[in-house]
Formats: structure tokens, C-alpha cells, sequence
């Protein structure tokens, strides 16, 4: 399936907090880190509440302790790489436990 | 201030007693506010603001090169600052502020700061919300470079001395050589700060949480620092410090012997053999259990890796994740523990109402046995397991005979599948019930026909038998665990098992509380599971303790008719028989250090 690339394109995905002590310190500074990275918008979504993954207080104040269910958005040119890179840090549990 | 022997209570952060002249780093002062009137005014005051970002960001990363080699791990921390100095929240708002409300720099971020602070209070999670420790050293950094006066803080002083702080930021503790810094005292932070993790992976002792420690203590006063018990002597006499050196003596020798005994047997004085093992729930933490001598696994808690899950994991996934933990303690016993979950812990593909009362609704055994495609998968990967090395499995919540044999059912029904496949398994795989209902502990001698050994998981037990949830603060001091009720159960377990020949262990924490340990020993129980931290001062107790007297203690205590009476009693057995353990190792235990 063909799927046509536009700078609007967005990549949405659901992802969950699984690391035990949940998006502290570490994890923020890995996300804003890996996001600040691409030229893409990355958003990140709890309840309703929307942020910028680069805004490492903002994440923090989320508040998303282990269990919380996350919906990330990238849009851009390097939508796709940004969202494979987000996503691998949370599949990876920010390599802690 | 100069009265003698003054004592304050902390809370205690890194162990280790230390004496010496106290260093208090005073806070800085009042924050400067005037308004500015010029668009001139405007634009030297974001200049002077921007120019104290870079000093600050230049600081930092030089902080983070400088970092001593064995707090590289550390150095994170100095990485989230960096991010933290130019996030939105504080860089734009405080350059908003001076901008729209023609704010001085230093009241502009004084008031960026304060509304972060706000935001912070709001979140639930206290990691989390904790993590405003790190705003506020950014801040402070970033302040003292505004107002010039600088917020690295030299450290050079004429003689080692204890640093009395407000709060310490990470950076500031990393560069405080131990050669000059003897302890820490903060009013700030709590067990898991940064200060206290860096205290001790220098192994300074620290006192943390300690109120208004900067008023309380002068420069230049002699300070006794007991990061042991989280008390600070402030200005001891010379009886104090004689006293102060016995238990510093101590202290070190019985750590030192603790720590060098852990990987001997777990033998009592006259000669019993106990086995100490550990209960962990990631296989990481093998090398934990192996470091302080654990004798084998004896609670491998399974649930992680279902939780917080979109799908469930598959067969290949458990059966990786529980070879590693098998190998790598090959020939030592590995007790996996069948998932012990609630329905609604699943958020998909399950989906199942949220219970009032989960600790009485569908979980553990009873929620495998009603999906038992997920507890086959997850047998048939234990089966798989058990060909790597010792395993053992056991089933968590059983409540009748009935359940037990079902769940064996199932897991002989794997076997035959995994017969057919030509996939090796321990033919002889040891099933366990685990004993935490009380109904469980009355039909013992029941299910003791189809378990070859058990395990009483004490948490649930007590919280079952005492009707009581540790976790509301209105009962949680009803938790007793010495409770005749909870003996008498551990007692008649015991006995049953020892009539049919089958082995009985003890997980749960009363299991790695060197204060029961006596008693449980006792009672008859000769396996005990603990968190692998607490394994060498447990194992010390069990050499230190002679079966023989361990019996009459138990008897003694089985006598007693009310829980205040054994509680009294047994305090005082063991401050009499282990002054030392009663003094440091619980403490230690308590603060997971050893």
C-alpha cells in the first residue's frame, strides 16, 4: 500500500507508559532529547491534554505514571522518523525497568 | 545556640555515622523587584536576562565533563537541567514577563518559576511532582548568575567538614569530594532524592528532610550525623562523643560482617540448615539475588510483564524472559509464580469491569483459570523454562482443593501438548499451592495431597486474616504480623506439611524482617524469601539464632494472648539477644542499602 507522503501527513499512535516509575526525569529528557532531533511537530496526547514532546515541563506535568495510555502525533517531513524514534523509547521502557 | 547535645530528626538518607564541624550554606536572599520603565531598560534587562542562560547552560556543560568518573551514571541529571534551563516554561515566560509586565529579570523569573511550581503541585504522581527538585536547582543556578553573585558554590575549606543545606542540587553534590565532605544534612528531599542517591554511591552518610537544619545549625559547630537513624547531634558534649565513636565502631564492624557473612550457608548456631532465597520480578535482578547470597528464587512474581500492556505477551517472550532468570541461577531453585493479576489490571483484548473490591474479586488463580488461554501460554512457557535448570511453580490465591487441581490438570494437559512437540520440560516440575487465603491454611492437610510444597505468602495472609488493607492509613497500623491469629496460621501450616512431608517457605516481607525471624523460625519455617537487600542481615540472625532457642521463643510468643503482648515481647528478645541488628539492621534493611 502506496502511502503518499505530504507535508501534512500526521502519524498518530497509541502508545503506554510502561517503564515502572512512569514519564520522571529521565524518560522526559530522553523523549525531548530524541524529539528536538526531527523536523517534525510531535505532540503528545493524555486525556485530552495535548503537548509538545520538546517541552520537557510540559511532559512532565502530564503526569503519566506507569499504566497511562499516551496518543503521539508527528507531522512533518520527517514525521515517520520521529514517530519509529518516540515509539522505540517507550517499546525500549527508556531502558530501564 | 550553643546548648549541648542538641538533637534534630531527619530522615535518614545515605548510612554511615560521621562527626564533624557543621558548613551551612546559606540561602540566598530576598528577590529583587522593581519595574522597568524604558523599552531601553526593557532590552538590557532580556540581554542581562540571556546572557545568564548561556553562563548557566556553559556552566552545566562543563559540570557534566567534570563529573567524576564513578558518578558518570549520574550525569543524566546535569542533561535534564540543560534541557530544563531553556524549556518553554521558564525561559519564555520569564522573557514574556519582563517583556509585557516590564518586570525586573530577576522577579520575572522568580514569578516563571512560581507558576511551575503551581503546575507541579497539581500532578498526582509523586516521582513526578518530585521532580520540581530539579526546576528549583535550575532556577537557583540561573538566579545566582542573574544577580552575579554565582550559584556554584565553591567548595574549598580549610578541614573536611558536614554541609548544612536548604537543598543541594546534583551538580553541587557531585562536586563535594568525599576528602572534603564528611555528611550531608538537608531540609529538603526525601530517601530517593538526588542528594540521597549520590550521598550514597559516595558513601557519605546524609540526613535528609530535616526542617529549617540552616537556622537550627551555626558554621563552625560540632555536628554528629547518624544517616543510620536520621538523627543530627548538634554541639555534642564529651560524654556524647565517646558514645558517638562506640556506635560509629559498630556500626562499621557490623556492616563489614554483614556484608562478608552473606554468602556463607544460612545455618543456625546449633547447627540447622535454613535456605535464604529471593523474590524478584524482572530478570535483572538475578545479579541481585546472586551479590547477597540468595540460595535460589523462591518468589519470581510474573505480572510485569503483562501489565500496563496493550497485548499479552507471547509464549516465546515469557519463555525468553523466564530461561534468563533459570540459567543464569542453574542449579539453584527457581519458584515462578503464576500470574497473579486481576481481570481488570487487562485493558485489552480483556476487558473486564473495574471491581469495587479487587482484592476479593476475579484475580490470581481464579482469573487463570477462567482465561486459560493466557495460563497456558504462560505453563506451557514455565514447562519450557524448567528444561534450563531447577524450577519450581507454584499458584498464587488458592482457596480450595478444587482450584489446585484444576490448575494441576492444566498444567499435565500442557505437558502432554509439549510431549507430543517433542519440547524438553522437567517431567518432575515441583507445583506448589501458595497458603495466603485462611481458608487455604484450614484445608491444608487437603491441599497437601496435590502440592508438593508450600508458600505462605504472609502479605495477603495477614491483610485476609486480619481484615485489614495495609493501604488505608485509617487500619494500616493494624497490620500486625505478629498477631496470634497469623502465628497460629503459620504454626498449623507447618505442622501439616511437616505430617505429609512436604516443604513449606515463607515469602511476603514478614519473611525478610530480621525482627521476625526467630520466631519464624520457631514456628517451623525453614525457607524464607525476601527482597535480596535484606538476605545478609537475615542470613547473619539465622546463624546467630540456635534453633533450640528459636523454639522457646515461638512458644513463648504462641502463649501470648494479645498482639501488643507478643509485639512487647519480642522487641524485647531481640534487642536483648542482637542489639546491634535491632539498631542498624533493620534500618538498613528499611533503607534497601546493603
Amino acid at each position: 500500500m502506496a502511502i503518499k507522503e505530504t507535508k501534512l501527513w500526521t502519524i498518530e499512535k497509541e502508545l503506554w507508559v510502561e517503564n515502572r516509575l512512569g514519564l520522571h526525569a529521565r524518560p522526559v529528557a530522553k523523549i525531548a532529547t530524541a524529539a528536538q532531533q526531527f523536523d517534525a511537530d510531535i505532540t503528545l496526547e493524555k486525556d485530552g491534554l495535548v503537548v509538545n514532546a520538546r517541552d520537557l515541563l510540559d511532559v512532565l506535568a502530564l503526569d503519566c505514571p506507569q499504566g497511562t495510555r499516551i496518543v503521539l502525533r508527528t507531522r512533518g517531513p520527517q514525521a515517520r522518523e520521529a514517530a519509529t524514534s518516540i515509539t522505540s523509547l517507550f517499546a525500549r521502557k527508556f531502558e530501564e525497568t | 545556640m550553643t546548648r549541648k547535645n542538641r538533637l534534630l530528626e531527619g530522615i535518614a538518607a545515605s548510612p554511615g555515622i560521621v562527626m564533624g564541624p557543621a558548613h551551612v550554606l546559606t540561602q540566598e536572599g530576598q528577590v529583587s523587584t522593581r519595574l522597568l520603565y524604558t523599552d531601553q531598560e526593557v532590552a538590557e534587562e532580556l540581554k542581562g536576562f540571556n546572557r545568564a542562560v548561556d553562563q548557566t547552560e556553559e556552566e552545566l556543560i562543563r559540570l557534566r565533563r567534570e563529573i567524576a568518573e564513578d558518578l558518570k551514571e549520574h550525569a543524566y541529571i546535569l542533561e535534564l537541567h540543560l534541557l530544563i534551563l531553556r524549556d518553554r516554561m521558564l525561559l519564555l515566560e520569564t522573557q514574556k514577563l519582563i517583556k509585557e509586565q516590564n518586570f525586573n529579570a530577576e522577579r520575572a523569573l522568580y514569578q516563571a518559576f512560581l507558576k511551575i511550581k503551581e503546575v507541579f503541585q497539581r500532578i498526582g504522581d509523586k516521582h513526578i511532582r518530585g521532580r520540581i527538585q530539579d526546576v528549583e536547582a535550575v532556577y537557583r543556578r540561573l538566579r545566582g548568575h542573574l544577580t552575579g553573585r554565582g550559584a556554584s558554590k565553591t567548595f574549598e575549606f580549610p578541614e573536611p567538614v558536614i554541609i548544612v543545606a536548604r537543598d543541594l542540587s546534583p551538580a553541587e553534590t557531585t562536586h563535594m569530594s568525599s576528602s572534603q565532605v564528611l555528611g550531608f544534612i538537608t531540609e529538603r528531599g526525601g530517601k530517593t532524592s538526588h542528594t540521597a542517591i549520590i550521598a550514597h554511591s559516595l558513601e557519605i552518610p546524609a540526613v535528609v528532610g530535616l526542617d529549617n537544619a540552616t537556622l537550627k545549625i551555626e558554621s563552625g559547630e560540632e555536628v554528629i550525623v547518624n544517616g543510620v537513624s536520621g538523627r543530627v547531634i548538634v554541639n555534642p558534649d564529651e560524654a556524647m562523643r565517646r558514645s558517638y565513636q562506640v556506635r560509629r565502631e559498630e556500626f562499621e564492624t557490623f556492616k563489614w560482617e554483614v556484608t562478608q557473612g552473606s554468602s556463607l550457608p544460612a545455618v543456625t548456631s546449633d547447627g540447622h540448615p535454613t535456605r535464604v532465597l529471593a523474590n524478584i520480578e524482572q530478570p535483572d535482578e538475578v545479579s541481585l539475588a546472586q551479590k547477597y547470597g540468595a540460595d535460589g528464587i523462591g518468589l519470581y512474581r510474573t505480572e510485569f510483564l503483562y501489565l500496563g500492556q496493550r497485548q499479552l505477551p507471547t509464549e516465546e517472550e515469557l519463555f525468553h524472559h523466564y530461561r534468563q532468570v533459570v540459567w543464569a541461577m542453574a542449579p539453584r531453585e527457581v519458584t515462578i509464580r503464576t500470574l497473579d493479576i486481576g481481570g481488570d489490571k487487562f485493558l485489552s483484548p480483556l476487558e473486564y469491569a473495574p471491581e469495587i473490591n479487587p482484592a476479593l474479586g476475579l484475580r490470581a488463580i481464579r482469573f487463570c483459570l477462567k482465561e486459560q488461554k493466557i495460563f497456558r501460554t504462560q505453563v506451557k512457557a514455565i514447562l519450557r523454562a524448567s528444561a534450563f535448570g531447577q524450577v519450581r511453580v507454584m499458584f498464587p490465591l488458592i482457596s480450595s482443593p478444587r482450584e489446585l487441581h484444576d490448575a494441576r490438570l492444566l498444567l499435565e494437559s500442557v505437558k502432554g501438548e509439549l510431549a507430543r512437540e517433542h519440547i524438553a520440560f522437567d517431567q518432575k516440575l515441583p507445583v506448589g499451592a501458595m497458603i495466603e487465603v485462611p481458608a487455604a491454611v484450614t484445608l491444608a492437610d487437603l491441599l497437601g495431597r496435590e502440592a508438593d510444597f508450600f508458600s505462605i505468602g504472609t502479605n495477603d495472609l495477614i491483610q485476609y486474616a486480619l481484615a485489614i488493607d495495609r493501604g488505608n492509613k485509617s487500619v494500616a497500623d493494624m497490620y500486625e504480623p505478629l498477631h496470634p491469629a497469623v502465628m497460629r496460621m503459620v504454626r498449623d501450616v507447618v505442622q501439616v506439611s511437616r505430617k505429609l512431608g512436604i516443604r513449606v517457605a515463607m515469602c511476603g516481607e514478614m519473611a525478610g524482617d530480621p525482627l521476625y525471624i526467630p520466631v519464624l523460625l520457631g514456628l517451623g519455617v525453614e525457607e524464607l524469601s525476601m527482597n535480596p537487600t535484606s538476605i545478609p542481615v537475615v542470613k547473619r540472625v539465622i546463624r546467630m539464632t540456635s534453633l533450640s532457642e528459636a523454639t522457646k521463643i515461638a512458644r513463648r510468643a504462641l502463649a501470648l494472648a494479645t498482639v501488643e503482648e507478643v509485639n512487647e515481647y519480642v522487641n524485647k528478645e531481640m534487642d536483648h539477644r542482637f542489639p546491634d541488628i535491632f539498631r542498624f539492621g533493620r534500618p538498613l534493611v528499611a533503607n534497601r542499602v546493603l
